[in-house]
């Protein structure tokens, strides 16, 4: 039979059967103007807000060297052989970092896409807990309600194709201009919210990961947490699916009495989420140095945030590494097809130093299987990195305070006086360092004197690591929308100061105890403090005078003055996530393939930051930049200004701080809210304020504005001791004013020139603008009702 | 900045505890008397910011001990009248939490204050700063009030007399309260405090209609709008009744198009199916309309289940919402269901025929002693069959309008064949207006449809042909 195209006519009908395999389109209708964008189609929104948030560069290097007409000079505004120049290189940059980022999370959601479809189909549906929006930001870029984990097939296949375009924008002779590079990077930064999204539905969907659970339990966690007599499971990096595997085989086989299983970095997250008795070691900065405890038995390393030479660190101390994952494979030969007995009696009899296993099931069985074996052999040797006493004695006496590793240390640690300290039996000052130091061993290789830098921090802290123990709430996964409507009144009515997002790794500028610190004085000030990965780790750690966490003081759902924990890395998706819900539940705006106006709604309404108090990688610059094309702030620690790009917003240049009313369009010049979308802070004082400060929104109503200005004022008092420069900027009337301190303020203002009626005891002249709340800022003229020429 | 208190004042406060073992005294609570009131005086009366203390000061207090206390304020202005009283006395809660080492919980006869040891420590003595950071921060926040004065009492024989006069202004204050009705007044509230989120959202505050979030009602909205006739609480003039029993006035919708910014043009108070009230997002409860049995069921945002139509709260609250006026779905706080007037264009209690236990639990009080027991939760019926037949053996008063219904109604569906339901559903609801949304049937994996094709055209882009995959 020939079918050619054109119409033909069935003469009859007759049990004819139709199969309707897969229904595609149903309720999907596009609500907005860019489903699945491409590069270019939301330039217009970057434009806009990169003029008033003008990126700024701080490049470690003035050379380019991408390809062979270079090095290039590119000082003093000199530009390349390619015609490129310093603002557009370092432009690049930011968009190279941005994509490293993404492809990173969502290769991790590709590799567990593949995985789940094969065990559990492309039909298995999705479940993520009481909500209506299950996929925020899958529905809001791509314009589509995903229902099964076969939907995000195409979802993962757009951001792949997007990823490859934006690489090859940064190929020499493409891209020219730096804001189109960070257009890009913008582009790249969304890529990876969504590719996070995708990632931690679907694990949530089909491991049954915690569902948008306020009353998840609390997970161990800390150096001192394991019983290192048993044979000890060290499972290392961010992707679940080999860990299911073990922790599975574990549970049928009733070895959890037996061995001992954790986690480093968000791994471990996802563990706990899985099952609810593994336990958390801690960040990447715990890595080294939990290894050369010698404690681990057997390392298990699947994917991002596993150090470059856990082989050749394992090696030395007899831990054989299986490695699970095509990204990471150390050179070790592939056993996948190998029999089980084979490789678990070769990597035990030291024949090989680790083997690398794609199949997973098979890594499930000779992972704890390894572990019995190998495990009293080595404790049997005793087999330890750390100097025992005697060595560590003779090792602390050969420092000659030549001072080369604190200029190599990232936190430029005071080694040598610890070492001083230590020579006259004194080791409260590297107990000190401990927490301080971030585990990166750069020490080691700069001690002229050839002294293990790192072993004898680690060796000198034995006191303070066998009292690590802290506790960490489990990942919940998404925020549901009914906590969200029930924290809506406060939301709404501004008695919620914010909402904070402390996310992120552990490169922490003075030791984890600021993280802590912060988020205790933020919670206190009934802040939702939403936390994810490493910073969710790291708030966990402390403990009060009546020995409780932070955890167990607060309670962990999305209500004010509550501590929440997502989960791993890829579920501070769900973080952005909620303030696309705050758009949908409260003002009804559509979501599906409508992010400009999403994005627009949250930069001028949802007082939102992320801070990354501890970013290190280029993971972590994605997700801050993805944040802020949505319109969320990010603030950075100090090591944050190595990423080399902030986005600063300039409150001196007025032009740049007119938003239009949508319900005429009229131009209103507002004040500097939210002042940066991507800034650092210095110091923790310095951030607590500017943390209150960021989450000024337009829109805020006189109750918002007076709590948050409280906050903002109170914190500069206390951490900075002063009033801050700028409180002024944000008063509109006195109603913004903060309760207690009404009349002391109208004085000062009274002294910077404002005019008070002093009976009635209203502003009567000085602010920039009136209060009405029912003004609604936008910075998109296309959402204003008419445009007035 | 300089602090005339010996202790710190701000919000951050609000949630301090104050321990049984960093406690210096306690006062009032659940094991003595105590109580808080606030009157309205004229403003000769009152000396502005005096202070009374009747019974032993805290300076005279020992460490551990426990006392009666009783809160007394009297303001006056020219805006003050007794209807605004209540309003003031609730914020003593408020400011008095601000207070650092000052723990304040809840109201009325029931006050239960502590005093933590740092606060003494930090120089706390008397009653007299308590009050008089009080009465600063009354008149900060409250400007129509323009002079204040604070009695305390500490003195046990004091307290318990003037405590049973104190329980005789809440009770006629509570009666003036609960016979307040719509009908009584010539001015409702509007608020706007949500629109920096639900931009359309319009909020009409009456006396038998609390705002949705169930912050505002509607003394609260006339104690704000005295303070700032321009804030974000304004009055609404009734205007004409247009319509009584569904609550539609001209007043409120010359507002409802002014702060919808054009998008309503109507709003009905107390109904469900015709210009309802806008939902905003912070609904504790959302009614749905049941078109196979003609009935409104309510969920609430605790329930986890799903509703006999077969959705949860999270999927029904989601077509609600946004500040819009939405047909079929309707978000309400709690509060609402004690409302007389109660959906009453509707049907009232009469049209209720769901609700989850505990939702029920909570309300029992307000439904109608009669349909209490024909009123099916979640325990007694699971889907809509369930839900029909407990509803007809209960005789619900719903199953009056079937009979009705079910006699108009002519057409026959044809019975669907295989894995649909045998029982027979009435014909949807008559008069409901158009535009109405149906929530959408759920047929099974495709099976058991039968379509049927008539003068059909079938359009096919592109054939693909290929070997069939093995």
């Amino acid at each position: 039979m020939t079918i050619k195209k054109g119409s033909f006519v069935i003469e009859g009908l007759e049990n004819v059967q139709i199969n309707i395999g897969k229904v595609v389109g149903q309720g999907q209708e596009i609500e907005g103007p860019t489903p699945r964008p491409e590069i270019i189609s939301l330039r217009n929104w970057d434009y806009r807000i990169l003029d008033r948030y003008n990126p700024v560069y701080t490049p470690t290097g003035d050379t380019c060297d991408y390809c062979t007409y270079g090095k290039c000079d590119l000082t003093g505004n000199k530009e390349g052989a390619c015609g490129i120049d310093l603002e557009g290189q370092s432009a690049r940059e930011a968009l190279r970092i941005s994509i490293m980022g993404a492809a990173c999370h969502s290769a991790h959601g590709r590799h567990l896409l593949n995985y789940l479809i094969r065990k559990y189909g492309e039909d298995y549906p999705i479940d993520v807990g009481p909500s209506n929006l299950k996929a925020p930001l899958t529905e809001t870029i791509m314009g589509v309600t995903p229902k099964t984990i076969g939907d995000f097939l195409p979802v993962l296949e757009y951001v792949e194709e997007q990823l490859t375009q934006l690489t090859a924008a940064i190929n020499t002779g493409q891209e020219g201009a730096a804001i189109d590079f960070e257009s890009k990077a913008l582009h790249a930064g969304m890529l990876d919210l969504l590719g996070m999204e995708v990632a931690d539905i679907i694990q949530i969907s089909c491991l049954n990961l915690p569902k948008a659970e306020e009353n998840t339990p609390l997970a161990e966690i800390g150096m001192g947490i394991l019983d290192p007599k048993k044979p000890v499971v060290i499972c290392v990096g961010h992707n679940i699916a080999a860990p299911a595997y073990i922790l599975d085989h574990m549970d049928r086989n009733g070895l959890f009495d037996k061995i001992e299983i954790a986690g480093l970095c968000c791994t471990a997250h996802d563990m706990t989420r899985y099952k609810k008795t593994a336990k958390i070691i801690g960040s990447m900065s715990k890595e080294l140095k939990y290894i050369r405890s010698g404690i681990p038995d057997v390392l298990v390393t699947d994917e991002q945030c596993v150090r470059a030479d856990i082989l050749r660190e394992a090696k030395k101390l007899q831990i054989p590494v299986i490695a699970t994952n095509e990204k990471i494979t150390y050179g070790l030969p592939d056993r996948s097809n190998d029999p089980v007995d084979a490789i678990v009696e070769d990597l035990a009899s030291g024949k090989n130093e680790g083997a690398l296993i794609l199949d997973l099931e098979k890594v499930g069985e000779v992972v704890p299987k390894l572990a019995m074996k190998i495990g009293p052999i080595r404790k049997a040797k005793g087999i330890t990195a750390l100097p025992d006493d005697e060595e560590f004695k003779k090792l602390v006496s050969k420092c000659t305070k030549c001072l080369q590793c604190t200029r190599d240390c990232p936190q430029s640690l005071p080694i040598s006086d610890a070492m001083a300290a230590a020579v006259g039996g004194d080791l409260s000052k590297f107990e000190e360092l401990h927490d301080r130091c971030v585990g990166c061993g750069r020490c080691d290789y700069s001690c002229p004197a050839d002294i293990p830098v790192l072993n004898v921090i680690e060796k000198a802290s034995q006191r303070v690591i066998r009292e690590e123990k802290g506790k960490v709430r489990i990942g919940r996964g998404q925020i549901g929308d009914p906590e969200i409507r029930e924290e809506g009144r406060n939301l709404v009515l501004g008695t919620t100061p914010g909402v904070l997002a402390f996310v992120g790794c552990g490169n922490y500028p003075d030791g984890t105890k600021d993280v802590y610190d912060v988020v205790e004085e933020m919670l206190r000030r009934s802040y939702i403090i939403i936390s994810s990965g490493c910073s969710a780790m790291d708030i966990g750690m402390y403990k009060d005078t009546e020995g409780k966490t932070l955890y167990e003081r607060y309670p962990g759902r999305f209500i004010k003055g509550n501590l929440l924990n997502t989960g791993s890395c890829v579920s501070n998706a769900h973080i952005a996530a909620t303030t696309i819900k705050v758009a949908s539940i409260f003002a009804g705006r559509k979501t599906k393939g409508n992010w400009e106006e999403i994005a627009d709604y949250v930069l001028n309404r949802v007082g939102a930051v992320g801070i990354a108090w501890g970013a290190y990688s280029q993971k972590a610059f994605a997700i801050g930049t993805g944040c802020n094309r949505l319109g969320i702030p990010v603030v950075v620690g100090p090591h944050g200004t190595k990423y080399r790009r902030a986005f600063i917003g300039k409150p001196y240049r007025k032009d740049k701080w007119n938003v239009l009313d949508a319900r005429d369009g009229s131009v209103i010049n507002v004040e500097p809210a939210p002042e940066h979308l991507m800034i650092t802070a210095e110091t923790k004082n310095e951030l607590m304020p500017l943390l209150a400060k960021l989450c000024f929104r337009p829109s805020d109503n006189s109750l918002g504005r007076a709590i948050k200005l409280t906050h903002y004022i109170e914190l500069s008092e206390k951490y900075m001791k002063k009033m801050p420069d700028d409180w002024h900027i944000y008063v509109r009337n006195e109603a913004d004013l903060p309760l207690a301190k009404k009349e002391q303020l109208m004085k000062l203002l009274e002294e910077k020139g404002w005019k008070i009626d002093w009976d009635k005891k209203k502003i009567m002249e000085g602010p920039l603008r009136k209060v009405d709340v029912s003004f609604q800022p936008t910075n998109v003229p296309r959402l204003c009702k008419e445009v007035k020429k | 900045m300089a602090n005339e208190f010996p202790f710190e004042i701000s919000p951050m406060f609000e949630g301090e505890r104050v321990r049984k073992d960093d406690m210096f005294v306690e006062l009032a609570g659940p094991k003595s008397r105590g109580f808080e009131l606030v009157r309205a005086a004229s403003v000769d009366e009152i000396e502005d910011g005096k202070f009374t203390l009747i019974g032993p000061d805290i300076s005279e207090m020992q460490e551990g001990s426990r006392h009666p206390y009783a809160m007394i304020y009297r303001i006056a202005g020219k805006l003050v009248e007794p209807d605004l009283e209540a309003i003031v006395e609730r914020r003593n809660h408020d400011f008095q939490n601000y207070i650092q080492g000052y723990m304040h919980l809840n109201q009325r006869y029931d006050v239960w204050v502590r005093i933590n040891k740092d606060a003494i420590k930090k120089g706390l003595k008397s009653f007299e700063q308590i009050a008089k950071a009080t009465m600063m921060l009354f008149k900060n926040e409250l400007p129509f009030i323009e002079k204040i004065e604070a009695t305390y009492v500490t003195n046990p024989e004091e307290v318990e007399k003037q405590r049973a006069e104190a329980i005789k202004i809440y009770e006629a204050r509570d009666a003036r309260t609960r016979g307040l009705h719509d009908e009584d007044v010539d001015v409702f509230y509007g608020c706007t405090l949500c629109q920096s989120f639900a931009p359309t959202n319009v909020c009409v505050v009456t006396p038998d209609r609390i705002s949705l979030c169930g912050a505002i009602n509607w003394f609260d909205g006339r104690a704000a709008a005295k303070v700032d006739p321009e804030g974000p609480q304004f009055a609404i003039p009734k205007g004409e009744v247009i319509d009584k029993i569904s609550g539609e006035y001209s007043g409120v919708n010359e507002k409802a198009v002014a702060l919808s910014g054009g998008e309503y043009s109507r709003i009905r108070i107390h109904s469900f199916f015709e210009y309802p009230h806008t939902s905003c997002g912070c609904f504790e409860v959302v009614g749905f309309y049941i078109p196979e049995v003609d009935g409104i069921g309510w969920v609430d945002r605790d329930f986890t289940g799903t509703a006999p139509n077969g959705l949860a709260f999270s999927t029904m609250a989601g077509q609600t919402g946004g500040g819009k006026q939405i047909i079929g779905f309707l978000g309400v706080g709690v509060n609402y269901f004690r409302s007389p007037k109660f959906i009453q264009a509707d049907g009232g209690w009469n049209r209720v025929i769901w609700m989850p236990k505990n939702l029920k639990e909570k309300i029992k009080a307000d439904i109608p002693p009669e349909l209490v027991d024909k009123l099916p939760t979640e325990e007694d019926v699971t889907d809509l069959k369930t839900l029909r037949d407990y509803l007809e053996k209960k005789q619900h008063p719903i199953t009056q309008r079937w009979t009705k219904e079910e006699a108009a109604a002519e057409t026959v569906a044809e019975a669907p064949a295989g894995a649909a339901p045998e029982w027979s559903m009435p014909a949807p609801a008559m008069g409901m207006p158009v535009g109405m949304p149906m929530v959408p049937m759920q047929f099974g994996g495709g099976e058991g449809m039968k379509l049927t094709f008539k003068n059909a055209k079938i359009t096919i882009d592109r054939v693909v042909l290929r070997s069939k995959e093995k």
